[in-house]
Formats: C-alpha cells, sequence, structure tokens
C-alpha cells in the first residue's frame, strides 16, 4: 500500500489524508482503514502517547504551546491530536486550538490536528486511536492527546495513553474533594498551571492540596508514583520539570513491565469495543427488520402483557434470528 | 384628571391605530442596541430623566449641548482626513494639496507593518508594507512626511498604538529637526491600546505594559507637550467590528476611566492631564441613534470625571473626533456610499463633534483616489457653506425623541459600564476576553439581519443597480514601496553612529525593567536613527509579544434564520455531503500578514459552522506557509482567506505556492473573501482561486458556493 510508505517516509499530506481515513463514517472507509491500521501496526514507532485533559479555562492549549514549545527546542518530533467540541445544536464545530498553538503549528518538527468530537462517547473522538497509531508510524516522538474536560478521563487512561496527565488551574484544590476517586485513580501526573504573577501562592496551594489527596490513595509498589508539578505556560517555567517526570515514568514502568502491561489492556479493550461495535450494529439492524418493540410496546399499554415478559419475549425472539 | 395632553394622546392613538391597522403597542421598532423606538414622543417621555437636565445650555453641565456656548456658530467644526498613502513622499504630497483645498489638520495612516512595530525589511510583512498607510522605519521618514509643513502651525493627529513610542518620538524628533520644540506641537495621537485588544488587533505587548506606555506617553506629554492630545480613545474601530452604539459608547468611556486610573496611578493630578483627553466615536447609518449617542456621551464622560474628583471644568468636557463608517459603505453600486456619508456627516454635526473626516466613496475597495478624497472633503465643505448647519447651536435640542433617546442610551451604557467595572476596570475585562466577545455577538446579529433581508442595504440585498458602474481605484505597486524602504534602511543604518545606537537602546530595555519612563528614552534612540523595528524589538525583550487567544460565539447567526429556505438549504447540502463523504465538509478560515481586522472572519466562521460545517480558525498575523501546514494537516476542503488590507496580491499567490510545496496534488479549494478591487479578480482567478466574495457578500449564498466548489473538486477527482 503506497499509503503506508509516504505514512512511514513522514508525508505531511499523507499522514493528514490517513486520519482522515480512519475518522470518516463511511462503511467503506472503515473497511479501508481496517487495513490500513493492520498494516501500521507492523511498522511501529516508538512514540509515548500522553493525553492531557482538564476544565475548560484552565489553559490547556496554552500549557501544550508553552511545553510543545520547550520539546521540539530540543529536536523531538510532536505530533497533537486536539478534539473540539462540535455544536449540539448544528452538528458544525469551530476548532479554534491552533489560535492558542501559535509558534509550534509554525514548527516543520510538529503535526498538529483538530478533530471535532461530534459529540461521541466521553469526548474522545472517532479514530483517536487509529489517529495516535499513524503519528506513531510517521516516526512522532510525543503524540500528545488534548480534551475537553475531565470526564473522559477514565476512557484516556484505559485505552489510549501511555501517561494522562490533568492539567489545573490555581484554587481548584477545593473541587478535589467531589472529583478526588477518578482522578487520582487515572491520573500519572497532575499539573498545576498559572504559577506566575499574583496567582503563585494560590497555584502552590493548590499543589499541595493535589499532594495530600494523592497520599491517602493506596500505592501500588511496582507502578511509577504519581507527581504533582507546578508550571506556568505563560511563563515557560516548570517544563524542564514536566518531561523529566515523564522519562522517569515511562522508565520506570517500561522497567517493571507496567508499560506493556497497560499497553496489552489497551488492545484487549480495543478488540472489545470492536467486537461490541459490530455486534451491536448488526442487532442494530435485526431491531429495525424485527419490528417486535413497537408490537409489544402497543401490547403493554393495551395491558395485553407485562412489560418485563415484553421484554423477554422480543429478546428470545432476537436471538433466534 | 384628564388633561387637554392625554385627551390629544388618546385621539391621536385612535388615528394611529386606524391608519396603520397595527396596535400602538405592537408598532415600535427594534434597533441593535435593544431599544424600542416608539411611532411618536410626546412631552411625558422627557419628564424625569435620569441623565439628561432639560435646563442645561451649550457649554454648561452636563454638556449634552456640546462642550462649548458658542459652537460651530464661531468656528465650524475641523474638516479632518485621514490619509497616508505607501511612501512618506507622496503623503507628504497630498497633505500639500489637501491643506491648499481648505483642509485644516492633517491626519497619518500608518501601514501595518509600522502598525506592529516590524521595519520594512522584516520578512513577516512582505504583503504589507505601504499598504494601508504609510510606512515609517525610521524618523528620516517622517521627515520627509511633514517637509515643507511647518509643524508649529499644523495640528497632527497619528492613528498609532501598537508602535507609539518610536512613532511619537519620530514625530518629536522630526520637529526639533525642524527646530520646533515639543512644546509647540500640537495634535493627537490614538495611544488607545485597549481597544486594539478588543477589535482591531494592532498590539505589540501583553496588556499590562502596554497599559503601562499608555500612561507614560499621557506623563510625558502632560509635562513636556501641552498642545498635544495625548490618547485619542476610540470607540470608531468598535462599531466598525460590528458593535452597536450602546456597546461602542459604553466601552469608550470605560476605556477611558481606565487610562485616567492609569495615568493617576503615575501620580499625576487629574486636571494636568484630563483636559488633554480626545475621543474619537464612529457615526453609522442610524441617524438620530449617531446624534443621540455624541450627546449621551458628553454627558456620561461629565459624570465619570466628576466622579473621579476632577475640579476644572475642562477635564470634564468630552471632546471628540468623528468619522464616518467604513463598515456601512458598500462594493455594490459604489456611488449609494456618498450619500450614505453625507446623511452620517450631518448626524456627526448634529451631534456636535469637534472634527470630522467623512471617508470616500471607493473605500470600500482600496485606499481613495485625488478625485474621491475631494468628493469626500466637499460633503463637509458643503455642509458648512451651504446649509445653514452653523448658525444654530443643537438645533435638536429639546425634540422629545432626541432628549429621550440620548437618556435611554446614556442608562443603556452606563449599565454595562458597571459591569466592566465590577469585573475590575477594562484591562481585567479585556484579558477575560469578554468585550472582544460581545461585540462580534453584536457583529453576527447585524450580519444575519442583512442576510436575511430584515435589515435594508439599498443596492446589495434590495434595489440592485442592474449595471453595476466601474469605477477606477488606486494601485499600489507594494514590491516597489518595499524595495524602496529597505533600500532606506539600509543606507541609515550604514551610515548611523550604531555605538550611539546601541547604547540608547541599552538604555530603553534598562528603563523598561526599571520602570522608568519610556518615552524620553525611545526619543534619544530614534535621534540616533534606531529604526522603528528596533526600538520595539528592544522593548520585546522586556514585554514579550503579545498572542491573543481567541473566543468564538455560536448560534448566533443560525437563529435569525430559522425556517428561512436557503439557509435549511445549505444546511441539507452539508448533511447529504457527510452522508457521501464520511465528513462534513471542512473549511480553514485565515488571515495572513499583519492585517488584524478580524470580523468578516469571524462572522464567516461562525456562520458557517451553524450551517454544520466544521470550521478551523487559524490564529492572527499567519504567514502563507504557516496557513499552508496547518490546511494540509487538517486536510481541509477549503481554506477562505480574509483579507482587508490590499495584501492579498502578495499573499495569496505565497499561499498557493506553500500548499503545492506541501502537497504537490493538493486539491485544496481556496477562495478569497474581503475588500479586493474588480481589477485584481482576473490576477486572483489565474491563480488558481475559486471563488471571490467582495464586502456585502451574502453569507448563505457564499456557504452555497464554497460546499458546491468542494464537492464539484471531489466528484472531478473520482
Amino acid at each position: 500500500m503506497q499509503l503506508v510508505e509516504k505514512i512511514v517516509k513522514g508525508e505531511r499530506a499523507a499522514i493528514a489524508k490517513a486520519i482522515t481515513l480512519v475518522e470518516s463514517s463511511k462503511e467503506n472507509d472503515k473497511k479501508e482503514s481496517r487495513r490500513l491500521i493492520s498494516e501500521l501496526l507492523n511498522k511501529p514507532g516508538k512514540s509515548i502517547r500522553i493525553g492531557f485533559s482538564g476544565p475548560p479555562g484552565v489553559g490547556k492549549s496554552t500549557f501544550i504551546e508553552s511545553f510543545g514549545r520547550y520539546l521540539v527546542e530540543k529536536n523531538y518530533k510532536l505530533g497533537i491530536l486536539a478534539i473540539d467540541p462540535s455544536s449540539q445544536i448544528t452538528g458544525g464545530s469551530i476548532l479554534g486550538d491552533k489560535t492558542r498553538m501559535i509558534e509550534i503549528s509554525k514548527n516543520p518538527n510538529t503535526f498538529i490536528r483538530s478533530t471535532p468530537s461530534r459529540g461521541s462517547l466521553g469526548g474522545i473522538s472517532l479514530g483517536t486511536r487509529e489517529a495516535s497509531i499513524i503519528l506513531d508510524a510517521a516516526g512522532y516522538d510525543f503524540i500528545f492527546i488534548e480534551t475537553v474536560g475531565v470526564g473522559q478521563s477514565e476512557t484516556m487512561a484505559t485505552n489510549l495513553v501511555d501517561i494522562f496527565s490533568l492539567i489545573v488551574g490555581p484554587g481548584s484544590g477545593d473541587e478535589l474533594q467531589g472529583i478526588k476517586k477518578g482522578i487520582t485513580e487515572y491520573a500519572d501526573i497532575f499539573i498545576v498551571n498559572k504559577n506566575d504573577g499574583d496567582l503563585k501562592s494560590e497555584a502552590s496551594k493548590t499543589a499541595s492540596d493535589y499532594k495530600s489527596a494523592i497520599s491517602y490513595y493506596k500505592k501500588s509498589s511496582d507502578v511509577a508514583e504519581k507527581e504533582v508539578l507546578l508550571v506556568s505556560a505563560i511563563e515557560q517555567t516548570g517544563m524542564e520539570k514536566v518531561i523529566e517526570t515523564i522519562q522517569n515514568i515511562v522508565t520506570q514502568n517500561k522497567k517493571n513491565k507496567n508499560f506493556d502491561e497497560r499497553r496489552a489492556k489497551q488492545f484487549t479493550y480495543w478488540i472489545e469495543e470492536e467486537v461490541r461495535e459490530i455486534i451491536q450494529f448488526s442487532i442494530q439492524n435485526k431491531i429495525k427488520e424485527d419490528g417486535s418493540i413497537s408490537k409489544f410496546s402497543q401490547k403493554v399499554m393495551n395491558g395485553e402483557i407485562q412489560m418485563f415478559d415484553a421484554i423477554e419475549a422480543i429478546t428470545q425472539n432476537l436471538q433466534n434470528k | 384628571m384628564k388633561t387637554k395632553n392625554s385627551e390629544n394622546y388618546t385621539k391621536w392613538q385612535k388615528s394611529f391605530e386606524q391608519e396603520t391597522k397595527i396596535d400602538l403597542s405592537e408598532a415600535s421598532s427594534d434597533t441593535d442596541e435593544g431599544i424600542k423606538i416608539k411611532p411618536v414622543y410626546t412631552k411625558a417621555d422627557i419628564e424625569n430623566l435620569s441623565f439628561v437636565d432639560n435646563d442645561s445650555l451649550p457649554g454648561q453641565l452636563p454638556y449634552t449641548r456640546g462642550p462649548k456656548a458658542s459652537m460651530y456658530t464661531n468656528r465650524p467644526w475641523t474638516i479632518r482626513q485621514y490619509a497616508g498613502f505607501s511612501t512618506a513622499e507622496e503623503s507628504n504630497e497630498f497633505y500639500k494639496k489637501n491643506l491648499k483645498s481648505g483642509q485644516k489638520g492633517l491626519s497619518v495612516a500608518f501601514d501595518l507593518p509600522t502598525h506592529r512595530g516590524y521595519d520594512s525589511d522584516d520578512d513577516l510583512v512582505m504583503g504589507d508594507v505601504g499598504k494601508a498607510g504609510v510606512a515609517i522605519d525610521t524618523v528620516e521618514d517622517m521627515k520627509i512626511l511633514f517637509n515643507d509643513i511647518p509643524l508649529d502651525q499644523m495640528s497632527v493627529s497619528m492613528t498609532m498604538n501598537g508602535a507609539v513610542l518610536p512613532v511619537l518620538s519620530s514625530f518629536v524628533v522630526a520637529g526639533e529637526e525642524q527646530n520646533v520644540n515639543k512644546n509647540l506641537l500640537s495634535g493627537t495621537i490614538q495611544n488607545d491600546i485597549l481597544k486594539e485588544f478588543m477589535v482591531r488587533n494592532t498590539y505589540i505587548y501583553p496588556p499590562d505594559p502596554s497599559m503601562k506606555i499608555v500612561a507614560d506617553i499621557i506623563e510625558f506629554t502632560s509635562k513636556e507637550m501641552p498642545k498635544f492630545n495625548s490618547i485619542s480613545i476610540s470607540g470608531y474601530h468598535m462599531q466598525e467590528a460590528g458593535a452597536d452604539n450602546v456597546l461602542e459608547l459604553a466601552y469608550t468611556l470605560a476605556d477611558g476611566m481606565e487610562y485616567v486610573r492609569a495615568a493617576l496611578s503615575k501620580g499625576l493630578d487629574i486636571d494636568d492631564f484630563a483636559p488633554r483627553l480626545s475621543f474619537f466615536f464612529a457615526i453609522g447609518t442610524d441617524f438620530f441613534m449617531e446624534i443621540a449617542k455624541l450627546r449621551a456621551a458628553r454627558t456620561l464622560w461629565y459624570k465619570i470625571m466628576k466622579d473621579f474628583g476632577a475640579k476644572n471644568e475642562k477635564s470634564m468636557i468630552l471632546r471628540t473626533h468623528c468619522q464616518t463608517s467604513g463598515v456601512s459603505l458598500t462594493e455594490k453600486d459604489p456611488y449609494n456610499n456618498i450619500i450614505r456619508t453625507s446623511y452620517e456627516a450631518l448626524s456627526a454635526i448634529l451631534g456636535g463633534t469637534q472634527s470630522l473626516h467623512t471617508n470616500s466613496f471607493d473605500e470600500a475597495i482600496a485606499l481613495p483616489t485625488d478625485e474621491s478624497a475631494r468628493i469626500a472633503r466637499n460633503t463637509q465643505l458643503i455642509l458648512q457653506n451651504e446649509t445653514g448647519v452653523t448658525n444654530t447651536v443643537d438645533p435638536l435640542a429639546g425634540s422629545y425623541f432626541i432628549e429621550s433617546l440620548t437618556d435611554e442610551l446614556s442608562k443603556k451604557a452606563w449599565e454595562i459600564i458597571e459591569e466592566i467595572e465590577s469585573l475590575g476596570g477594562m484591562t481585567k475585562a479585556v484579558k477575560a476576553g469578554v468585550p472582544k466577545l460581545k461585540i462580534e455577538e453584536s457583529a453576527t446579529k447585524k450580519q444575519a439581519k442583512v442576510d436575511s433581508g430584515s435589515r435594508v442595504v439599498v443596492g446589495v440585498n434590495k434595489f440592485k443597480n442592474p449595471k453595476e458602474p466601474q469605477v477606477d481605484v488606486r494601485v499600489i505597486d507594494n514590491n516597489k514601496v518595499r524595495d524602496d524602504q529597505i533600500k532606506k534602511i539600509n543606507d541609515i543604518k550604514a551610515s548611523r553612529d550604531q555605538k550611539a545606537v546601541d547604547e540608547s537602546l541599552a538604555k530603553l530595555v534598562s528603563a523598561a525593567k526599571e520602570d522608568s519612563n519610556l518615552l524620553a528614552c525611545s526619543i534619544d534612540a530614534i535621534k540616533n536613527r534606531a529604526t522603528v523595528g528596533e526600538v520595539s524589538k528592544a522593548l520585546e525583550q522586556v514585554y514579550g509579544r503579545h498572542f491573543a487567544t481567541s473566543l468564538s460565539v455560536s448560534g448566533v447567526y443560525g437563529k435569525h434564520f430559522e425556517g428561512d429556505k436557503n439557509y435549511m438549504n445549505v444546511a441539507k447540502k452539508v448533511n447529504t455531503f457527510e452522508e457521501e463523504n464520511g465528513r462534513r465538509p471542512r473549511v480553514l478560515i485565515v488571515k495572513m500578514g499583519q492585517d488584524g481586522h478580524d470580523r468578516g472572519a469571524k462572522i464567516v466562521a461562525t456562520s458557517f459552522a451553524d450551517m454544520g460545517f466544521d470550521v478551523d480558525m487559524g490564529p492572527l498575523f499567519q504567514s502563507p506557509k504557516d496557513v499552508a501546514k496547518d490546511a494540509i494537516e487538517n486536510d481541509v476542503h477549503a481554506i477562505g482567506v480574509s483579507t482587508l488590507a490590499a495584501g492579498h496580491k502578495t499573499l495569496v499567490p505565497e499561499l498557493m505556492k506553500s500548499l503545492k510545496k506541501i502537497d504537490p496534488n493538493s486539491k485544496i479549494v481556496v477562495f478569497v473573501g474581503g475588500v479586493i478591487p474588480e481589477q485584481d479578480y482576473d490576477f486572483l482567478y489565474e491563480n488558481n482561486i475559486s471563488a471571490i466574495f467582495g464586502p456585502g457578500s451574502n453569507i448563505i449564498e457564499s456557504a452555497e458556493t464554497v460546499i458546491d466548489l468542494i464537492s464539484d473538486k471531489i466528484h472531478k477527482n473520482n
């Protein structure tokens, strides 16, 4: 396949077209996409995939601009997959992430792709995993996946990335109580942004709030420890510490096999997801053809049959098809 | 109790309802400002006003009726035409010609690289040199600009905000080298950086250091240049960017308050600088509203300054320059613009402006020609000499309608001012992006009204001219201007005392670090022949360059079209497209070069998204190379280039080249929108541009054209 060669060579246009293909909702494209991905899986690169999430307004894109600049100055190749929310009403979207990634978007060592979320589950858009495989094969050292909101921490951490980091703002320590369990469980790194100007003392207070929160979390001895870091995206401070932490976690997790286990688990998830999708698709078609749902609903309304008996009858019916 | 008045009113109401067959309560018209204009106003409407004092006279507090007792009866307003043409030489010729034909003051337009603090030889500005005004790289350019124009006799207004330090310094040094001491220089520098963060985007540094520079200039001029207006607090660009009159009024005054605070923080006494604050408003086509706006502005500023503790009467009086609306000009049937501009000018006069610029009718297309500039100036000469409007001060005072409207505008603006104050003042509000978003929302609403036909624009969406007239426009050879400027820079760099330049720039940097006044140091550097770009870059070392993050409104445009046939048609096409192609049509909307006017780009982006497109927004000030990378990585179907500063002839071909360079098989559709003279259409089509949308294009129709072009291209490839 010519496309595969071009991707491996790192041709920008080819990578972009391939991502379009894996994001496509057309049935034909999906088949082609599966073929492409199977080929690319045979040509794995060496990327580390890092997820960035955090509530709106904490400066995620600004942090990525700042941290990204630090990485490309050190000659790393950086791929960024940014997921923007789509409008619920019209389905269209404004993808404005790049207006906050001005410097790195110019750099020849970056590839930045924004993708509308399409209201898909957990804010992770369809095709994000495949897109990261494409960038990996194309030789990017780091792949950043940026999503909106913290609601998709679990999906992202368990399905997509090697390291999951949560970006928070000064003063967010108070909200910690409510979301403690989810984040302490899934985030590997907590990045407290806006450690600058008037907010400095607030930021370090927030960092210690997070530190004490994660200390309650029972840590298993063989997993790399969770870290809380203070940065200022606008002043570009604290970036060495971020990369150092990432590299430490990777080294440690590779040493104790955690890294590979996590990726193996993600594969299992992926296979399960694909299987589920295929079954769901066929079931949906069956339901559409069968028509027994509306038939039985009417009967329930008329009092001819109990609801749960109806459900059982419908399921029996579908399974026999 | 039945009075004669109320009996009359009841009778009138009955007749009105009979004539119109409309219930009176339904008969008001809604303005953009959310004010209900009633079919009739009576004495009852001017009783119990909140801000307006019915008994006051011109030149008396709260100055609603004008800053002076005699107003135009003593001396008419100053005809002040804004102009700047590519090179200092050309502009100088133009100024001298205009002064001979009755113009009293000068107003300088600079090109975008100068605004943004880049020299003409900087790679970032290749498409912009000399395009929207004159290029100033060193004091030598400034000296040529005012050659044979005695600066001790001529009042000079300079529209400069970003690079205020080097440009004002060049003006001071040019004066000095004409043997005019700085205390004799008169005129105005715009120096209004806050609105740049909201709308025009020709800032250089972040908001906080930018505010420090504003304060430095107020401080320096209040001590050393007593005849010079240190700031022109401008609402003009807000209305141009789509703000309604309440937003324009409120944000301008809130900006003014912030500048007053900045100057006070320097330890200045309010009465030492406040008399030299001046204002600048836009005058659009809403005739009575504009008159009321100027009257309300004076009324509110009096209150604001009194609250600040000003004692000197002059501190409390708002003096203003006005300009007719550029955004009201249309590319279609352009002679209509002469008529629009005339009515706008009359509004400004009836509102009591101190000086006025009237736009030339061809400015929706290009910089004015000598001929169109003459007509624009004559518009004012006719008003002054033939109509009798100068015979009576504030002739509309006492009109039930005008007085009530003035009060209502004041009330609405005051609410917004209080809102900004509660956010901690305008610098904070600007950092949070609040005003920018509000203005964009208002702009999108206005555009939707025109596109849906609920607002008539003659010659554009109704009464179209079947035979569009051809208009000759001014053509600028951008490459020649740039080459000449570069040669001048090189000559100066070769002949100057480099050590003196380095030392004075180093002093400037330490002044910035120590937080001392920057203007004096900047004057020294300029005197030593440092360039505008060098001075700006020196400060950039300390302050950094500001990059705006942009927020977007959504849903505002689409709301005006619920059920609209054309709109639904496009939305349907988008859905069909998605079914056929596995994704929505994806369009990248960009601005290239130093042109920061992003109202058009923003409106197109949000309305396309409302119709279901996926729209990528590029950052401001991109180079064609950056745009190509962005477009290809995101695999967009089309790129829409918004251009308002005449850079398209250089930048668009450059973009096409860059696209081919990254992807020789690129199938991306490129379309262009904005201010583009018809003479350039063929040139752009030859460069494979698929469509061109001039000012006043209907966005729904444009969206349909774009999706059809994209579909065509896809089908051709299959």
